[in-house]
């Protein structure tokens, strides 16, 4: 296979979390009973008119700053003209002439090397209603019918499958910390396209595009991406060409299979919408909007790292919103936070992930959290002796201290106590104390451990340790 | 013992002392439209929900002008659980489940619908002989048409069944039906009244209003239907106002000019004689008078076909037959359905629009056409401002003849036209115009004046027209029985 430099666009259209649809006030909702959520607009009956949800505006013009998009201050809508059983007044109202957003980017990672993927623009639409097909019978379900979208064109600007997967993971990682959408792709609440063409330089026009539409997951659209390049490559290396055309992903094939050769011509017969007077984007909405935007997975990275997490930890608890949002309301609190978030990742996600809880969930309310935190960073909670109460520390409301106390956790913090344990080990371990001095490290954690079982692990040990290096070199 | 010939305040006036009730008034109202049933104004009577209604306002308080008036309703207005057709066969058997807002307020003012009235198939005509249910025949003349699209609510207020009728106006279908039928319409400004429930034709246009067979009964139902609506964007929020305050105030001072398209070449000479004879009662009652040129008024008719016929063709998509309304039969797929059923379901008026409507949208043609429409129509308005910054009201003919035949050949689109081409330039501004009768031409057809007025200015319309009504004093029953 001779060598092809690939040219990929990507768009995505993600249904935003409003409570009501677009241009009805029907709920917006997923997973009900068909056609509940529905009345006269969504439906298209005649002498409806669309009104349109502030909360839709408001969602795009955050979208469009996070997305670094500049935003239009005047937009209107147009129709989209075509026939399909899904479509309820046989046109659908979008915005062809005047998206909300455009020229925007979305910085991604390819190997430590950071890229800009540029936005075209991204628009506002309404969706489709669902249609099933049963045998020869049809059956549509307008819950959907009218969620509010928005659609996010890139330019042709990426060159590999991992580009485009970064971009849709990083895509996503915005949307959905900006409480723009949840983004799951299973419920269709996202879905990407991809554009695929190749040429041999960059010298060259732009190769004929193959559109692979409705990708169902980011590894499909990666895999159906490579999948297309060799397809195209193995045609040109033939000496043949193909004609424009939009495919789909097969997940049994693992492949990219044909859905129709594209017609010249397409004609939407757009005009503006007469039933939406133009729309004006104030300032203040853009203010107003940016107000809503919760911190965003790149600061809450960087604040993290600063606060000395771990930058794998960070990652980590970024990919769990609940707990990084717990995470957030402990960052003006003294604290280690590396031992926080150890905690987080480790015992409490394995009880979450076992118990199937979210942490909003548990009775492990922050100020208990920070009392965790401070007795494990202390030493004064082992990590066996947390173990043995994990289930109390994040069901019961009593002090971690108190549960601790229930269970017969003691801690001796008395100097001298523990100084009089260790100067009986001290004695009666002369060999180890030669080793000691001789610089064997091994020999006071074998002390160390002499010095918890006589107390029978009650010992502080950071206490303990303190005094018996203090014995030792006396 | 007959009611509805009185005026409104008689009429109120005998429910308040409890002389009638609204049972006699809604029988009455059926009586009158059984006598003049070769008028084919109605569509669908709404008997039975008529008479239950006007029971159970028996006992309560006559609490305003309009308690317990029966009223016409045009039939692309959205009636819940009462047939609404458009004049359609693809919306024959379709029983909306929604009322339409304008509904929701004459029900508020315990108003009766009566039934539904004929009219053009989906408003798209000038003689309602496109309705699919058989065109309505003029009450002063029965070979003749009434006009349209609301010919049917035109012509059972000329006939004097009912008192009110709510009519609807994309290219002029109150006002010239109004003008053929010797009876007042008011297309009030876009956005006075919601159009939620109104079956969209050209919904950049269209604007529905009152039909009445007077100035101050035509304003007080303009009263119950105004006012800004959630459910329309393009409504207009406005300051409570009485449409009325003006009537019956002089007409000295005030600014009126004739725009010399109005009075060109096109109005027949019979028309122009009487527009005459009225703009000089109005010099020798202290008005002024001035002949103007309005830029663009000639072209409003290219414009308004653009315009309406684009924004019709994406409209009547939704008329598909599958989620209501007709759909054909021994259909074997989508593309045979969409097909079909429209192919059956629409009169050829509506197709050929359509299609036409679909041509200009299509591809590069948009930008040529609509868009350009668009940008010329708001050069127009501006040319309607200019003159309004000099005058309080624009006048003229309403329409170039009056009805002619039902006879007459259907087969000329463009003259069909002609029967609007006065009274669209109004649309196409979203300026309020009302038609009112000015007297008859030699075989007692009536001849009508439309006033024009400013954004948002009805008020002082019904003043110029009820002061022309007032001077002139025609006999405007027909058969002519006062």
């Amino acid at each position: 296979m001779a060598n092809y430099i690939p040219t990929i666009g990507v768009e995505v259209h993600v249904e935003l979390k409003t409570k009501t649809k677009i241009f009805s006030n029907s709920k917006n909702g997923y997973g009900q009973m068909a056609n509940s959520l529905t009345n006269v607009v969504d439906l298209g009956y005649p002498g409806t008119l669309p009104t349109l949800n502030e909360e839709v505006v408001n969602l795009a013009i955050r979208a469009a700053t996070i997305l670094n998009c500049k935003i239009r201050h005047e937009m209107f809508f147009d129709r989209k003209n075509y026939f399909y059983p899904d479509n309820p007044k046989n046109y659908q109202i979008t915005q062809a002439r005047t998206p909300i957003g455009y020229d925007g980017y979305v910085e991604i990672e390819i190997n430590g090397e950071k890229k800009k993927v540029e936005i075209e623009e991204m628009h506002i639409e309404e969706d489709t209603c669902k249609s099933a097909h049963r045998g020869t019978k049809t059956f549509l379900d307008f819950n959907r019918a009218g969620v509010p979208l928005i659609e996010i064109v890139t330019k042709p600007c990426m060159t590999s499958s991992q580009e485009a997967k970064a971009y849709l993971e990083k895509l996503k990682e915005l949307l959905f910390y900006g409480d723009i959408s949840d983004c799951k792709m299973e419920e269709g609440s996202m879905r990407a396209d991809a554009n695929v063409s190749i040429r041999k330089s960059e010298k060259d026009p732009f190769g004929t595009k193959a559109e692979i539409k409705n990708i169902g997951s980011i590894s499909n659209v990666g895999l159906s991406i490579e999948k297309e390049i060799e397809r195209q490559a193995a045609l040109y290396d033939k000496g043949e060409t193909f004609q424009p055309q939009t495919r789909r992903f097969d997940d049994k094939l693992q492949d990219t299979v044909l859905m129709r050769v594209k017609e010249t011509g397409n004609d939407y017969r757009y005009f503006p919408e007469p039933d939406i007077p133009f729309v004006i984007i104030t300032e203040e909405m853009i203010e107003e909007a940016k107000k809503g935007i919760p911190m965003l997975p790149d600061e809450r990275r960087k604040i993290y790292v600063e606060k000395g997490v771990l930058e794998i930890n960070a990652n980590k608890l970024i990919q769990n919103r609940p707990l990084s949002d717990f995470f957030n309301t402990l960052l003006n609190e003294n604290i280690n936070f590396k031992t926080a978030s150890n905690l987080l990742l480790g015992d409490i996600s394995a009880y979450l992930n076992k118990e199937e809880k979210e942490i909003g969930e548990t009775t492990l309310n922050k100020e208990r959290f920070i009392e965790l935190v401070n007795l494990v960073d202390s030493d004064t909670l082992t990590s066996k002796n947390l173990k043995d109460i994990l289930t109390m520390v994040m069901e019961q409301e009593k002090t971690i201290q108190d549960i601790m106390k229930d269970n017969g956790i003691e801690n001796i913090t008395d100097d001298g106590e523990i100084r009089k344990v260790i100067q009986e080990i001290i004695a009666s371990n002369p060999e180890s104390v030669e080793d000691y001095k001789n610089g064997h490290d091994r020999a006071i954690k074998f002390l160390m451990g002499q010095v918890m079982k006589e107390t029978k692990g009650k010992a502080n040990p950071r206490l303990a340790m303190e005094l018996l290096t203090e014995e030792l070199n006396n | 013992m007959k009611y509805l010939n009185k005026s409104i305040t008689e009429i109120h006036e005998l429910l308040k002392n409890k002389t009638i009730t609204p049972v006699d008034l809604v029988e009455e109202a059926f009586e009158n439209i059984e006598k003049n049933k070769e008028l084919n104004a109605y569509i669908t009577l709404n008997k039975e929900e008529a008479l239950k209604e006007a029971k159970e306002l028996e006992g309560k308080e006559v609490d305003n002008l309009l308690f317990g008036l029966p009223i016409a309703v045009k039939d692309n207005i959205i009636t819940k659980g009462l047939r609404t057709t458009c004049g359609s066969h693809i919306l024959e058997n379709f029983v909306p489940i929604y009322n339409a807002t304008v509904v929701e307020k004459i029900k508020a003012k315990h108003m009766i619908i009566i039934g539904k009235t004929n009219m053009d198939e989906f408003a798209m005509g000038s003689s309602s002989r496109t309705s699919y249910f058989g065109a309505p025949r003029n009450p002063w003349n029965k070979d003749k048409i009434c006009g349209g699209s609301s010919g049917g609510s035109a012509a059972t207020i000329a006939a004097r069944d009912v008192l009110f009728a709510i009519g609807s106006d994309t290219g002029g279908s109150i006002r010239q039906p109004a003008s053929y039928t010797g009876i007042v319409g008011m297309k009030p400004t876009y956005g006075r009244i919601s159009r939620y429930g109104l079956v969209a034709f050209a919904s950049s246009l269209d604007q529905m209003g009152p039909m009445t067979k007077n100035v101050y009964e035509n304003a007080v139902l303009l009263n119950a239907l105004v006012g800004k609506d959630e459910k329309d964007l393009t409504s207009a929020r406005r300051e409570e106002e009485d449409f009325t305050r003006f009537i019956g105030k002089d007409i000295k001072g005030m600014k009126i000019a004739v725009p010399n398209f109005l009075m060109g070449d096109i109005v027949s000479k019979e028309v122009k004689e009487k527009i005459k004879d009225t703009i000089q009662l109005l010099e020798k009652s202290g008005a002024t008078v001035d002949y103007v040129d309005i830029k663009y008024l000639e072209n409003a008719m290219t414009l308004y076909q653009i315009i309406a016929m684009g924004e019709a063709s994406s409209n009547l998509a939704r008329f598909d037959g599958i989620r209501y309304g007709f759909q054909a039969e021994n259909i074997k797929n989508i593309e045979e359905m969409y097909l079909e059923t429209r192919g059956q379901g629409f009169g050829e008026e509506v197709k050929r629009r359509i299609m036409v409507g679909s041509y200009l949208l299509s591809g590069e043609n948009a930008k040529v056409y609509y868009n350009k429409a668009l940008s010329i129509r708001d050069d127009m308005r501006k040319e309607f401002k200019k003159v309004f910054e000099k005058y309080d009201l624009i006048i003229g003919p309403t329409t170039v003849t009056t009805a002619y035949d039902l006879t007459d050949p259907m087969d000329d689109p463009r003259k069909s036209f002609m029967d609007d081409v006065l009274v669209i330039p109004v649309n196409m501004a979203g300026l309020p115009g009302m038609n009112i009768p000015v007297g008859f031409d030699n075989k007692h057809m009536p001849i009508g004046m439309q006033i024009i007025g400013n954004s948002f200015e009805e008020a002082k319309i019904y003043q110029l027209g009820s002061f022309i009504e007032k001077s002139l004093n025609l006999e405007l029953t027909p058969g002519g029985e006062k």
